[in-house]
């Protein structure tokens, strides 16, 4: 370390997530003094089950890095499920293509990860790369001189940098440190509830129809006891990951438990098939950033200060993908970016800003912007997944009966869940948003 | 001021080994390792008593090649360098075999005043090591520690027995074992963790120590290890009348063999 002063770093990140580490990964890959900050044990600790991770991210912060990550399958199934009380229909999309091509070394579009030991993988890189990693260090304060952020408090502690990242998640305390945002109000976030269930992977491939390298990513709705908000599954090597993210101001509104909603979906029939004879291993709760583009703060830097990640709000959820991990990294690289290319602390910001609008993460939230519209339209959680169910139980019964006429029989099934009104409603309402 | 030199091993840690329920095999593979409980305690007293009185304090390890992974935890922990042994029979060594080993390594680097070592390790809690360690090096041993005050060349400890509290007063050199409630060893500070980074670590091999194989083969070699899951039987007795209840699970204790 070519460091006189051991109390100064070129750059100090906070939070070792997949926004702190990429970001510590690209500053120290070229020769930055770089000290990542981490609160839990390890990296990864605070970081309970699994996701979906799309590789691209991975590829624009190095080519081939992908290969070294501890990824568990490439996704080639992507499924969705709506639930009836009792039943359940799923739409099961293949494609082989989503998998890549490994003649070609080809990445596959996106693959499941468990998040413990990817977090703790690319700590493990930007270490090897020459960051300082320092885990179980609780950042509490900023050092602020002159209008300018000059490092961080860990206790008694003060450590200072020419640059601080902010990558602490979604509840950012520095963030709000530093004054530019306000502790995160419930309507521009998720809250979800997580497990991972441990099962052989023979199991898991006959239950998904899939061989061992390749996987399912399923999403569901009709299981949020009405509330905005929908169910995921993943599948892991050896363990599948599932969960609900829930509308927070909803789910606070509700008297029901999450967590009991979250138990009601594990036993109805079509998920208790799945996951039946698994060993639950982890369980946690977190929050999401669901609002998309209008939800980012106006300003995600000050003088010395970057904002990444989670605590920038990025995330884009369109109930069919979940995305934060992948904007996260893109973020991290455009810090490191920024803080490579720029001099002055003045240049800094808003050359961050520039990064981010270059690797294209402002244009995908900006393409979601009004997409968040349609989870208002609270018949997509409570009603239509039951209607679809119905209208194929009408469809599929055969009884011995005299059946209903095709047409008259569907439009009682629908007029049973909403009115022509509510209808034409709800579609005006979807045709808007997307 | 005390030379001092604490003894620590690298164990994994117990609450990430899984048992695998078709064979009762261990699964360690996601597995972190640590320094061992007791072992924290002994780094923390000699870090105290060093803050106190002044003096140095260096710390050994004998592992596997894992042991490197230690260096960092062990030096934000107060030690000012540290040693290590990393050799492949540590994956099999008894007590003997490990005091052996830290005994060839204190004669090469020693001597020191003081020798501490936690009371057993968080694997196997043998709790022989530092008694066989003070038989090779000829020094005397208290164990059972749970108090120490050091002045000049007098160690004073509390010794908490089975049915009693024994304070004895011995001259310095001494081999020491202590016990978890002695302190509480430290979370290591940011500073300290950075520290850590900049001090020195010395490598010693079985070979600069002059070690052969017979010294690294233990006598009893450890065939399988299996872990132990308490099976349930899952019965529930839902008769209304508890004499209907009883007369079940007597019943049921009779059909197992129990009565
Ligand atoms: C239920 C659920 C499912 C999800 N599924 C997916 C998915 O399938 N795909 C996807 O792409 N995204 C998914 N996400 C979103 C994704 O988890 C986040 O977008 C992503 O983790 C953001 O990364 P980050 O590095 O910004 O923050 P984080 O991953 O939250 O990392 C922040 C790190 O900072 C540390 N930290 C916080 N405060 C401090 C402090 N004061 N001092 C030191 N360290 C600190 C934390 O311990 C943590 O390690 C999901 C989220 C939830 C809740």
């Amino acid at each position: 370390m070519a460091n006189e002063n051991e109390d100064k770093f070129d750059a100090i990140v906070v939070g070792a997530g997949p926004a702190g580490s990429a970001c510590a990964y690209t500053l120290a890959k070229a020769g930055r003094n770089v000290l990542l900050l981490e609160r839990g044990n390890s990296a990864g600790s605070k970081n309970v089950s699994g996701g979906r991770l799309y590789t691209y991210a991975l590829e624009l912060v190095e080519e081939g890095l992908y290969q070294r990550a501890p990824l568990q399958r490439k996704i080639v199934r992507e499924q969705i499920m709506m639930l009836g009380a009792e039943s359940a229909m799923t739409v099961d999309y293949f494609n082989p293509a989503f998998g890549g091509n490994d003649a070609e070394k080809k990445a596959a579009q996106s693959y499941s990860v468990v998040r413990a030991s990817l977090d703790e993988w690319f700590a493990g890189e930007a270490e090897t790369a020459g960051a300082i990693l320092a885990s179980g260090q609780v950042v509490d304060g900023l050092i602020e001189e002159n209008g300018k952020i000059v490092g961080i408090k860990v206790g008694e502690d003060e450590m200072r940098a020419d640059l601080v990242v902010a990558a602490d998640g979604v509840n950012s305390l520095l963030g709000q440190k530093a004054g530019l945002f306000p502790d995160a109000s419930s309507h521009a976030v998720g809250v979800g509830v997580k497990e991972t269930i441990e099962l052989p992977d023979s199991v898991i491939n006959a239950r998904f129809g899939v061989t061992d390298a390749e996987g399912a990513a399923r999403v569901a709705i009709g299981c949020t006891d009405g509330i905005s908000g929908g169910a995921f599954m993943y599948t892991n090597k050896g363990s599948l990951s599932l969960g609900i993210v829930f509308n927070a101001d909803q789910a606070g509104k509700q008297k029901r438990h999450i967590q009991d909603i979250f138990q009601d979906f594990k036993m109805h029939p079509a998920i208790q098939a799945l996951i039946e004879g698994g060993t639950s291993v982890e369980y946690g709760a977190h929050l999401v950033p669901e609002n998309g583009y209008d939800s980012i703060p106006k300003r995600l830097y000050r003088d010395g200060f970057l904002v990444v990640g989670d605590a920038a709000q990025f995330g884009i959820n369109t109930g069919l993908i979940i995305r934060g991990m992948d904007l996260a990294i893109v973020s991290g690289l455009a810090a490191a970016k920024a803080a490579l290319k720029t001099t002055s602390p003045a240049d800094l910001g808003p050359e961050y800003m520039r990064q981010l609008d270059e690797l294209l993460l402002m244009a995908n939230q900006k393409a979601y912007r009004n997409f968040h519209h349609i989870f208002e339209i609270n018949r997509i959680f409570h009603g239509y997944p039951e209607l679809a169910n119905d209208a194929l139980q009408f469809l599929f019964t055969v009884d011995g009966k005299v059946p209903t006429p095709m047409l008259k029989g569907l439009l009682n099934t629908v007029r049973k869940h909403a009115s022509y009104g509510q209808l034409a409603a709800d579609g005006w309402k979807a045709f808007r948003a997307l | 001021m005390p030379n001092c030199l604490v003894c620590y091993k690298w164990t994994l840690d117990e609450q990430d080994i899984k048992i695998k329920s078709e064979d009762l095999s261990l699964d360690s593979s996601r597995a972190k390792g640590k320094i061992s409980d007791f072992d924290r305690n002994a780094i923390e007293e000699a870090a105290l008593l060093v803050e106190k009185l002044g003096g140095a304090v260096a710390a050994l390890s004998y592992g596997t090649a894992a042991v490197k992974q230690s260096l960092k935890d062990v030096l934000s922990r107060g030690p000012e360098k540290s040693y290590w042994v990393a050799d492949a029979s540590a994956e099999q060594a008894d007590a003997t075999v490990t005091a052996t080993v830290l005994a060839a390594a204190i004669r090469k680097i020693g001597p020191f005043d003081l020798i501490l070592l936690g009371e057993g390790s968080s694997d196997l809690f043998n709790q022989q090591t530092a008694p066989r360690l003070a038989a090779l090096l000829g020094l005397p041993c208290l164990s059972f520690v749970n108090k120490l005050e050091v002045e000049g060349d007098v160690v004073k400890a509390t010794r908490k027995l089975d049915d009693s509290v024994e304070v004895v007063t011995v001259k310095t050199p001494v081999v020491i074992s202590v016990l978890s409630e002695i302190n509480k060893p430290r979370i290591p500070s940011l500073k300290q963790v950075l520290s850590a980074a900049k001090k020195p670590n010395q490598e010693l091999t079985v070979a600069d120590l002059g070690l052969t194989p017979e010294d690294l083969a233990p006598k009893a070699v450890r065939k399988s290890v299996k872990g132990f899951v308490m099976q349930r039987k899952n019965i529930i007795f839902k008769e209304t009348a508890a004499a209907a209840n009883v007369a079940k699970l007597k019943e049921s204790l009779a059909s197992l063999g129990l009565s």
